[in-house]
Protein backbone atom coordinates (compact mmCIF):
# COMPACT_ATOMS: atom_id res chain seq x y z
CA UNK A 1 0.00 0.00 0.00
CA UNK A 2 2.94 2.32 0.81
CA UNK A 3 3.97 2.82 -2.93
CA UNK A 4 0.37 3.37 -3.82
CA UNK A 5 0.32 5.86 -1.53
CA UNK A 6 3.42 7.95 -3.04
CA UNK A 7 5.15 9.28 -0.29
CA UNK A 8 3.55 8.46 3.40
CA UNK A 9 4.06 10.52 5.98
CA UNK A 10 6.67 9.06 8.29
CA UNK A 11 4.37 10.61 11.01
CA UNK A 12 1.77 7.64 10.82
CA UNK A 13 1.73 6.69 13.69
CA UNK A 14 2.32 2.62 14.43
CA UNK A 15 -1.53 1.41 14.59
CA UNK A 16 -2.18 -0.26 17.66
CA UNK A 17 -5.80 -1.06 17.91
CA UNK A 18 -7.29 -0.92 22.16
CA UNK A 19 -8.58 -3.70 23.84
CA UNK A 20 -11.90 -4.34 25.02
CA UNK A 21 -12.66 -7.94 27.50
CA UNK A 22 -11.48 -10.56 25.18
CA UNK A 23 -14.36 -13.11 24.61
CA UNK A 24 -12.37 -15.89 26.17
CA UNK A 25 -11.97 -13.88 29.60
CA UNK A 26 -15.40 -12.77 28.81
CA UNK A 27 -16.67 -16.54 29.29
CA UNK A 28 -14.53 -16.93 32.39
CA UNK A 29 -16.24 -14.43 34.23
CA UNK A 30 -19.79 -15.27 33.21
CA UNK A 31 -19.51 -12.04 31.12
CA UNK A 32 -22.34 -11.15 28.40
CA UNK A 33 -20.48 -9.57 25.75
CA UNK A 34 -22.46 -7.00 23.94
CA UNK A 35 -21.15 -5.76 20.79
CA UNK A 36 -23.45 -2.96 20.79
CA UNK A 37 -22.10 -1.64 23.51
CA UNK A 38 -18.73 0.56 23.45
CA UNK A 39 -16.98 -0.31 26.52
CA UNK A 40 -13.87 2.09 25.52
CA UNK A 41 -16.67 4.68 25.57
CA UNK A 42 -18.04 3.69 28.64
CA UNK A 43 -14.32 3.93 30.50
CA UNK A 44 -13.90 7.10 28.63
CA UNK A 45 -17.20 8.60 29.87
CA UNK A 46 -15.72 7.55 33.53
CA UNK A 47 -12.12 9.48 32.72
CA UNK A 48 -14.20 12.74 31.70
CA UNK A 49 -15.55 12.75 34.64
CA UNK A 50 -12.97 12.71 37.19
CA UNK A 51 -11.27 15.50 34.28
CA UNK A 52 -13.95 17.43 34.67
CA UNK A 53 -14.03 17.49 38.23
CA UNK A 54 -10.08 19.06 38.39
CA UNK A 55 -11.24 21.34 35.85
CA UNK A 56 -13.73 22.85 38.29
CA UNK A 57 -11.37 23.06 41.52
CA UNK A 58 -7.95 23.42 40.07
CA UNK A 59 -6.07 26.03 38.07
CA UNK A 60 -4.32 25.42 35.29
CA UNK A 61 -0.73 27.71 37.02
CA UNK A 62 -2.25 28.85 40.61
CA UNK A 63 -1.79 31.02 42.83
CA UNK A 64 1.73 30.96 45.24
CA UNK A 65 0.56 29.14 48.83
CA UNK A 66 2.90 28.91 51.85
CA UNK A 67 3.98 25.61 53.17
CA UNK A 68 1.90 26.25 55.72
CA UNK A 69 -1.39 26.04 53.36
CA UNK A 70 0.37 22.75 51.66
CA UNK A 71 0.60 21.09 55.38
CA UNK A 72 -2.89 21.70 55.68
CA UNK A 73 -3.25 18.93 52.59
CA UNK A 74 -1.59 15.95 55.12
CA UNK A 75 -3.30 14.55 57.68
CA UNK A 76 -2.12 14.74 61.15
CA UNK A 77 -0.26 11.80 61.55
CA UNK A 78 1.00 11.23 58.26
CA UNK A 79 4.49 12.45 59.88
CA UNK A 80 6.54 11.48 56.98
CA UNK A 81 5.06 14.35 54.84
CA UNK A 82 4.79 17.01 56.99
CA UNK A 83 8.62 16.25 58.09
CA UNK A 84 9.26 16.53 54.45
CA UNK A 85 7.74 19.88 54.33
CA UNK A 86 9.33 21.22 57.11
CA UNK A 87 12.44 20.68 55.43
CA UNK A 88 11.65 22.56 52.35
CA UNK A 89 10.08 25.15 54.37
CA UNK A 90 13.73 25.60 55.17
CA UNK A 91 14.83 26.03 52.26
CA UNK A 92 11.95 27.33 50.00
CA UNK A 93 9.84 30.31 50.42
CA UNK A 94 6.37 29.23 48.59
CA UNK A 95 5.01 26.67 46.29
CA UNK A 96 2.48 27.39 42.76
CA UNK A 97 0.44 24.99 42.55
CA UNK A 98 -0.61 23.59 39.02
CA UNK A 99 -3.39 21.45 37.96
CA UNK A 100 -3.12 18.08 37.71
CA UNK A 101 -3.78 16.90 34.18
CA UNK A 102 -1.14 14.92 33.59
CA UNK A 103 0.23 18.12 31.68
CA UNK A 104 1.57 19.85 35.03
CA UNK A 105 5.69 19.00 33.92
CA UNK A 106 5.12 20.53 30.79
CA UNK A 107 3.39 24.10 32.68
CA UNK A 108 5.34 24.49 35.49
CA UNK A 109 8.65 24.11 33.25
CA UNK A 110 7.03 26.84 31.29
CA UNK A 111 5.69 29.01 33.46
CA UNK A 112 8.51 29.29 35.77
CA UNK A 113 11.00 29.08 33.03
CA UNK A 114 9.53 32.20 31.43
CA UNK A 115 8.30 33.91 34.70
CA UNK A 116 12.17 33.17 35.13
CA UNK A 117 12.89 35.70 32.27
CA UNK A 118 10.83 38.12 32.90
CA UNK A 119 13.03 39.17 35.71
CA UNK A 120 16.46 37.68 34.56
CA UNK A 121 16.99 38.21 30.89
CA UNK A 122 20.89 36.48 30.41
CA UNK A 123 19.20 33.68 28.73
CA UNK A 124 16.54 35.34 26.73
CA UNK A 125 19.00 35.17 22.89
CA UNK A 126 20.20 32.01 23.52
CA UNK A 127 16.51 30.67 24.71
CA UNK A 128 14.72 32.31 21.52
CA UNK A 129 17.36 31.13 19.28
CA UNK A 130 17.62 27.62 20.65
CA UNK A 131 12.98 27.83 20.17
CA UNK A 132 13.88 28.80 16.94
CA UNK A 133 16.14 26.06 15.17
CA UNK A 134 13.48 23.44 16.78
CA UNK A 135 11.23 23.86 13.89
CA UNK A 136 13.81 22.52 11.62
CA UNK A 137 14.36 19.83 13.81
CA UNK A 138 10.58 18.74 14.35
CA UNK A 139 9.70 19.08 10.65
CA UNK A 140 12.29 17.26 9.98
CA UNK A 141 11.57 14.14 11.73
CA UNK A 142 7.96 13.92 9.78
CA UNK A 143 5.55 15.71 11.80
CA UNK A 144 2.69 17.79 9.49
CA UNK A 145 4.77 21.23 8.63
CA UNK A 146 1.59 23.66 9.08
CA UNK A 147 0.37 21.81 12.43
CA UNK A 148 3.97 22.18 13.39
CA UNK A 149 4.45 25.56 12.58
CA UNK A 150 1.12 26.60 14.22
CA UNK A 151 2.34 25.30 17.72
CA UNK A 152 5.89 26.62 16.99
CA UNK A 153 4.66 30.51 16.19
CA UNK A 154 2.56 30.34 18.70
CA UNK A 155 5.30 29.27 21.14
CA UNK A 156 7.09 31.71 19.93
CA UNK A 157 4.51 34.44 20.37
CA UNK A 158 4.44 34.06 23.79
CA UNK A 159 8.27 33.87 24.59
CA UNK A 160 8.62 37.00 22.54
CA UNK A 161 5.77 38.56 24.48
CA UNK A 162 7.55 37.85 27.86
CA UNK A 163 10.72 39.36 26.28
CA UNK A 164 8.87 42.05 25.22
CA UNK A 165 8.16 42.77 29.34
CA UNK A 166 4.74 41.39 29.71
CA UNK A 167 3.18 41.80 32.78
CA UNK A 168 3.53 39.24 35.38
CA UNK A 169 -0.57 38.74 35.37
CA UNK A 170 -0.41 38.90 31.72
CA UNK A 171 1.83 35.80 31.90
CA UNK A 172 -0.39 34.37 34.61
CA UNK A 173 -3.30 34.54 32.21
CA UNK A 174 -2.00 33.47 29.62
CA UNK A 175 -1.06 29.83 31.03
CA UNK A 176 -4.90 29.94 31.99
CA UNK A 177 -5.70 30.67 28.75
CA UNK A 178 -6.90 27.20 28.18
CA UNK A 179 -6.26 26.96 23.88
CA UNK A 180 -2.84 28.77 24.59
CA UNK A 181 -1.65 27.02 27.73
CA UNK A 182 -2.44 24.26 25.79
CA UNK A 183 -0.26 24.91 22.85
CA UNK A 184 2.52 25.69 24.99
CA UNK A 185 2.15 22.15 26.45
CA UNK A 186 2.14 20.99 22.90
CA UNK A 187 5.08 22.32 21.53
CA UNK A 188 7.32 21.15 24.89
CA UNK A 189 6.27 17.98 23.99
CA UNK A 190 7.07 18.08 20.63
CA UNK A 191 10.50 19.19 21.62
CA UNK A 192 11.24 16.60 23.92
CA UNK A 193 9.60 13.66 21.09
CA UNK A 194 12.21 15.49 18.82
CA UNK A 195 14.76 15.01 21.03
CA UNK A 196 14.27 11.62 22.01
CA UNK A 197 13.88 10.56 18.59
CA UNK A 198 17.07 12.60 17.47
CA UNK A 199 19.41 11.37 20.43
CA UNK A 200 17.20 7.67 19.75
CA UNK A 201 20.35 5.45 20.33
CA UNK A 202 20.84 6.79 23.73
CA UNK A 203 17.20 6.74 24.98
CA UNK A 204 16.62 3.51 24.16
CA UNK A 205 18.44 1.96 26.85
CA UNK A 206 15.83 3.68 29.54
CA UNK A 207 12.61 2.83 27.58
CA UNK A 208 10.70 0.28 29.37
CA UNK A 209 9.10 -2.37 27.81
CA UNK A 210 9.81 -3.60 24.28
CA UNK A 211 8.73 -0.49 22.33
CA UNK A 212 11.26 1.57 19.95
CA UNK A 213 12.02 5.23 20.84
CA UNK A 214 9.54 6.22 18.34
CA UNK A 215 6.51 4.30 19.93
CA UNK A 216 6.93 5.42 22.86
CA UNK A 217 7.20 9.04 22.10
CA UNK A 218 3.81 8.14 20.26
CA UNK A 219 2.52 6.80 23.12
CA UNK A 220 3.68 7.93 26.50
CA UNK A 221 4.96 11.78 25.08
CA UNK A 222 3.20 13.28 21.90
CA UNK A 223 -0.89 12.80 23.72
CA UNK A 224 -1.48 15.31 25.92
CA UNK A 225 -1.81 14.06 29.31
CA UNK A 226 0.44 11.47 29.84
CA UNK A 227 2.77 11.78 32.74
CA UNK A 228 6.37 12.64 32.66
CA UNK A 229 9.38 10.71 33.78
CA UNK A 230 13.22 11.22 34.30
CA UNK A 231 13.30 11.00 30.74
CA UNK A 232 11.27 13.32 29.56
CA UNK A 233 12.99 15.81 32.00
CA UNK A 234 15.94 14.34 30.67
CA UNK A 235 14.85 15.35 27.03
CA UNK A 236 13.38 18.92 27.60
CA UNK A 237 16.04 20.09 29.48
CA UNK A 238 18.81 18.68 27.47
CA UNK A 239 17.10 19.89 24.50
CA UNK A 240 16.01 23.64 25.53
CA UNK A 241 19.42 23.97 27.51
CA UNK A 242 17.59 24.68 30.90
CA UNK A 243 18.98 23.71 34.20
CA UNK A 244 16.40 22.75 36.94
CA UNK A 245 16.00 20.82 40.34
CA UNK A 246 13.25 18.74 41.30
CA UNK A 247 12.61 17.75 44.50
CA UNK A 248 11.06 14.77 45.27
CA UNK A 249 8.84 14.14 48.08
CA UNK A 250 7.29 10.86 48.27
CA UNK A 251 6.80 8.37 51.31
CA UNK A 252 10.16 7.08 51.33
CA UNK A 253 11.03 7.58 55.38
CA UNK A 254 14.21 9.41 54.82
CA UNK A 255 12.77 13.24 56.80
CA UNK A 256 14.09 15.09 54.09
CA UNK A 257 13.35 15.55 50.20
CA UNK A 258 15.75 14.23 47.78
CA UNK A 259 16.43 16.49 44.98
CA UNK A 260 17.56 15.80 41.36
CA UNK A 261 19.33 18.28 39.39
CA UNK A 262 18.82 18.14 35.29
CA UNK A 263 22.01 18.06 33.97
CA UNK A 264 23.29 16.64 36.73
CA UNK A 265 26.11 18.78 37.07
CA UNK A 266 24.03 22.25 36.54
CA UNK A 267 23.30 25.38 38.48
CA UNK A 268 19.45 25.03 38.45
CA UNK A 269 17.54 28.10 37.12
CA UNK A 270 14.17 26.74 38.28
CA UNK A 271 13.05 24.14 41.06
CA UNK A 272 10.21 21.61 40.57
CA UNK A 273 8.47 19.92 43.60
CA UNK A 274 7.27 16.79 42.47
CA UNK A 275 4.96 14.41 44.51
CA UNK A 276 3.79 11.16 43.64
CA UNK A 277 2.58 11.66 39.57
CA UNK A 278 2.37 15.60 39.75
CA UNK A 279 4.98 18.74 39.75
CA UNK A 280 4.44 22.33 41.31
CA UNK A 281 7.18 25.40 41.54
CA UNK A 282 9.09 25.65 44.13
CA UNK A 283 10.40 29.54 45.04
CA UNK A 284 13.55 29.89 47.04
CA UNK A 285 13.82 33.23 49.38
CA UNK A 286 16.21 34.41 46.36
CA UNK A 287 13.75 34.25 43.57
CA UNK A 288 11.18 35.78 45.72
CA UNK A 289 13.40 39.05 46.35
CA UNK A 290 14.48 39.03 42.38
CA UNK A 291 10.73 39.03 41.63
CA UNK A 292 9.99 41.77 43.85
CA UNK A 293 12.86 43.89 42.64
CA UNK A 294 12.89 43.25 39.08
CA UNK A 295 9.07 41.86 37.69
CA UNK A 296 7.33 44.89 35.25
CA UNK A 297 4.57 46.20 36.93
CA UNK B 1 -17.03 26.22 18.69
CA UNK B 2 -13.71 27.31 20.13
CA UNK B 3 -12.20 29.80 17.58
CA UNK B 4 -8.96 27.16 18.26
CA UNK B 5 -10.34 24.25 16.89
CA UNK B 6 -12.10 26.22 13.52
CA UNK B 7 -8.99 27.78 12.59
CA UNK B 8 -7.38 24.54 13.04
CA UNK B 9 -10.08 22.36 11.14
CA UNK B 10 -10.11 24.83 8.03
CA UNK B 11 -6.39 24.85 7.38
CA UNK B 12 -6.17 20.99 7.84
CA UNK B 13 -9.76 20.97 5.37
CA UNK B 14 -7.44 22.77 3.07
CA UNK B 15 -4.44 20.74 3.59
CA UNK B 16 -6.17 17.19 2.82
CA UNK B 17 -8.14 18.67 -0.44
CA UNK B 18 -5.17 19.54 -2.13
CA UNK B 19 -2.66 16.38 -0.88
CA UNK B 20 -1.31 13.86 -3.93
CA UNK B 21 -3.80 11.30 -2.08
CA UNK B 22 -7.09 12.95 -2.64
CA UNK B 23 -5.49 13.57 -6.25
CA UNK B 24 -5.17 10.08 -6.08
CA UNK B 25 -8.66 9.03 -4.85
CA UNK B 26 -7.60 7.56 -2.04
CA UNK B 27 -9.28 9.87 0.40
CA UNK B 28 -11.36 12.49 0.65
CA UNK B 29 -13.20 14.94 3.22
CA UNK B 30 -15.82 16.83 2.83
CA UNK B 31 -17.96 19.43 4.71
CA UNK B 32 -21.49 18.66 6.07
CA UNK B 33 -22.76 22.37 6.28
CA UNK B 34 -20.79 25.57 6.98
CA UNK B 35 -20.14 24.95 10.78
CA UNK B 36 -16.76 22.84 10.42
CA UNK B 37 -17.98 20.92 13.33
CA UNK B 38 -19.21 17.81 11.40
CA UNK B 39 -16.98 16.09 8.13
CA UNK B 40 -17.64 13.66 5.49
CA UNK B 41 -14.56 10.97 4.96
CA UNK B 42 -14.11 8.46 2.88
CA UNK B 43 -11.26 6.17 2.24
CA UNK B 44 -10.19 3.61 -0.82
CA UNK B 45 -10.28 0.07 0.20
CA UNK B 46 -6.31 -0.32 -0.02
CA UNK B 47 -5.20 -2.78 -2.83
CA UNK B 48 -4.61 -6.49 -1.90
CA UNK B 49 -6.83 -6.54 0.99
CA UNK B 50 -11.25 -7.66 1.30
CA UNK B 51 -11.79 -3.96 1.39
CA UNK B 52 -10.28 -3.51 -2.51
CA UNK B 53 -12.31 -1.40 -4.87
CA UNK B 54 -14.76 -0.19 -2.10
CA UNK B 55 -15.33 3.26 -0.75
CA UNK B 56 -15.72 3.87 2.54
CA UNK B 57 -17.75 6.71 4.23
CA UNK B 58 -16.85 7.93 7.32
CA UNK B 59 -18.65 10.33 10.00
CA UNK B 60 -16.15 12.60 11.29
CA UNK B 61 -17.10 15.01 14.43
CA UNK B 62 -15.02 17.79 15.36
CA UNK B 63 -15.07 18.39 19.86
CA UNK B 64 -15.02 21.42 20.33
CA UNK B 65 -11.49 21.16 22.57
CA UNK B 66 -9.76 20.22 18.97
CA UNK B 67 -7.28 19.57 18.25
CA UNK B 68 -6.00 18.55 22.26
CA UNK B 69 -9.05 15.70 21.90
CA UNK B 70 -8.97 13.63 18.64
CA UNK B 71 -12.19 13.85 16.22
CA UNK B 72 -14.85 11.94 16.87
CA UNK B 73 -14.84 9.03 13.98
CA UNK B 74 -17.20 6.20 12.83
CA UNK B 75 -17.64 4.10 9.80
CA UNK B 76 -21.19 4.77 7.83
CA UNK B 77 -20.90 2.41 5.16
CA UNK B 78 -21.02 -1.06 6.94
CA UNK B 79 -17.63 -2.96 6.75
CA UNK B 80 -16.49 -6.16 8.50
CA UNK B 81 -13.00 -5.93 10.07
CA UNK B 82 -11.69 -7.04 13.80
CA UNK B 83 -11.20 -3.62 15.04
CA UNK B 84 -14.78 -1.57 13.39
CA UNK B 85 -18.32 -2.61 14.87
CA UNK B 86 -20.21 -4.35 11.93
CA UNK B 87 -23.41 -2.80 14.09
CA UNK B 88 -22.10 0.61 15.03
CA UNK B 89 -19.04 1.55 12.72
CA UNK B 90 -16.95 2.26 16.21
CA UNK B 91 -13.51 1.86 15.43
CA UNK B 92 -10.69 0.55 17.45
CA UNK B 93 -7.74 2.63 17.15
CA UNK B 94 -5.48 4.26 19.24
CA UNK B 95 -4.82 7.59 17.71
CA UNK B 96 -8.43 8.24 17.81
CA UNK B 97 -8.46 7.17 21.28
CA UNK B 98 -5.40 8.12 23.89
CA UNK B 99 -2.90 8.45 21.59
CA UNK B 100 -4.04 11.24 19.56
CA UNK B 101 -1.16 13.99 19.37
CA UNK B 102 -2.32 17.54 18.70
CA UNK B 103 0.33 17.58 15.89
CA UNK B 104 -2.15 15.41 14.55
CA UNK B 105 -4.23 15.89 11.52
CA UNK B 106 -7.19 14.77 9.47
CA UNK B 107 -5.05 13.63 6.92
CA UNK B 108 -3.10 11.46 9.25
CA UNK B 109 -6.62 9.87 10.51
CA UNK B 110 -7.57 9.16 7.31
CA UNK B 111 -4.51 7.48 6.30
CA UNK B 112 -3.79 5.05 9.71
CA UNK B 113 -7.84 4.21 8.85
CA UNK B 114 -6.52 2.68 5.72
CA UNK B 115 -3.28 1.27 7.28
CA UNK B 116 -5.57 -0.21 9.67
CA UNK B 117 -8.13 -1.76 6.80
CA UNK B 118 -4.49 -3.35 5.59
CA UNK B 119 -3.13 -4.67 8.59
CA UNK B 120 -6.04 -5.62 11.32
CA UNK B 121 -5.57 -6.46 15.17
CA UNK B 122 -7.37 -8.84 15.89
CA UNK B 123 -6.11 -9.37 19.43
CA UNK B 124 -7.59 -5.73 20.19
CA UNK B 125 -10.64 -6.22 18.73
CA UNK B 126 -13.69 -4.13 18.24
CA UNK B 127 -16.05 -6.69 17.41
CA UNK B 128 -15.62 -9.65 19.00
CA UNK B 129 -17.56 -11.73 16.66
CA UNK B 130 -15.26 -10.84 13.46
CA UNK B 131 -12.33 -11.21 15.37
CA UNK B 132 -12.93 -14.79 16.58
CA UNK B 133 -13.66 -14.88 12.54
CA UNK B 134 -10.29 -13.58 11.38
CA UNK B 135 -8.71 -15.55 14.00
CA UNK B 136 -9.99 -19.31 13.26
CA UNK B 137 -11.14 -19.21 9.65
CA UNK B 138 -9.15 -16.28 7.81
CA UNK B 139 -10.77 -18.12 5.04
CA UNK B 140 -14.31 -17.54 5.71
CA UNK B 141 -13.81 -13.62 7.15
CA UNK B 142 -11.82 -12.91 3.99
CA UNK B 143 -14.83 -14.01 1.74
CA UNK B 144 -17.12 -12.06 4.35
CA UNK B 145 -15.59 -9.00 4.49
CA UNK B 146 -14.78 -9.24 0.38
CA UNK B 147 -18.95 -9.69 0.23
CA UNK B 148 -19.35 -7.05 2.84
CA UNK B 149 -17.09 -4.38 0.62
CA UNK B 150 -19.22 -5.62 -2.46
CA UNK B 151 -22.70 -4.96 -0.92
CA UNK B 152 -22.12 -2.08 1.14
CA UNK B 153 -19.22 -0.25 -0.39
CA UNK B 154 -19.23 -1.00 -3.87
CA UNK B 155 -16.34 -3.30 -4.43
CA UNK B 156 -16.17 -4.94 -8.00
CA UNK B 157 -15.76 -8.64 -6.48
CA UNK B 158 -18.97 -10.74 -5.86
CA UNK B 159 -18.97 -13.91 -3.80
CA UNK B 160 -21.71 -15.75 -5.34
CA UNK B 161 -21.86 -18.85 -2.93
CA UNK B 162 -22.56 -16.29 -0.32
CA UNK B 163 -25.01 -14.36 -2.18
CA UNK B 164 -27.32 -17.62 -3.03
CA UNK B 165 -27.23 -18.12 0.53
CA UNK B 166 -28.67 -15.02 1.36
CA UNK B 167 -31.31 -15.34 -1.21
CA UNK B 168 -31.89 -18.33 0.52
CA UNK B 169 -32.83 -17.45 3.71
CA UNK B 170 -34.64 -14.22 1.89
CA UNK B 171 -37.19 -16.37 0.53
CA UNK B 172 -37.48 -18.13 3.90
CA UNK B 173 -38.77 -14.97 4.39
CA UNK B 174 -36.35 -13.52 6.62
CA UNK B 175 -35.05 -9.82 6.32
CA UNK B 176 -32.35 -9.36 4.18
CA UNK B 177 -29.99 -7.51 6.72
CA UNK B 178 -30.48 -9.43 9.37
CA UNK B 179 -30.40 -12.63 7.30
CA UNK B 180 -26.53 -11.54 5.93
CA UNK B 181 -25.64 -10.86 9.29
CA UNK B 182 -26.49 -14.19 10.93
CA UNK B 183 -25.05 -15.82 7.98
CA UNK B 184 -21.45 -13.85 8.51
CA UNK B 185 -21.72 -14.24 12.41
CA UNK B 186 -22.02 -18.19 12.49
CA UNK B 187 -19.33 -18.95 9.41
CA UNK B 188 -22.10 -19.44 6.31
CA UNK B 189 -23.84 -22.41 8.37
CA UNK B 190 -27.44 -21.65 6.67
CA UNK B 191 -28.61 -23.88 9.45
CA UNK B 192 -27.02 -22.41 12.55
CA UNK B 193 -27.81 -19.05 10.67
CA UNK B 194 -31.87 -19.93 10.56
CA UNK B 195 -31.77 -21.15 14.27
CA UNK B 196 -30.05 -17.44 15.25
CA UNK B 197 -32.94 -15.88 13.65
CA UNK B 198 -35.30 -18.07 14.68
CA UNK B 199 -34.33 -17.94 18.76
Amino acid sequence: MTSQLGKAPRQLPVIRACSIPRIEMAEELDFQYDPEKNYDEETLAQQKEIEREIVDTQQLVGERVSFDRLIREYAQEDEIYREKIEHLKNLYSCVRKTRGDGNCFYRAFGFAYLEKLLVDRTDVERFKDVVSKSLKVLVGLGFPQFTIEDFHETFLDIVNKVTNHCTHQELIDTFNDQGLSDYIVVYLRLIVSGHLQQEAEFFANFIEGDRTVKEFCNQEVEPMGKESDHIHLKALTDALGVCIRVEYMDRVDTHTCNHINFPEDSKPTIVLLYRPGHYDILYSNADMILFQRNLPK
Amino acid sequence: MANIAEQRIKREFKEVVKSEEVAKCHIKVELVDDSYRELRGEIAGPPDTPYEGGNFLLEIKIPETYPFNPPKVKFLTKIWHPNISSVTGAICLDILRDQWAAAMTLRTVLLSLQALLSAAEPDDPQDAVVAKQYKENPKIFQQTARHWTNIFAGGPLREKDLESKVTQLIGMGFDQNKARIALSTYNWNVEQATEYLLS
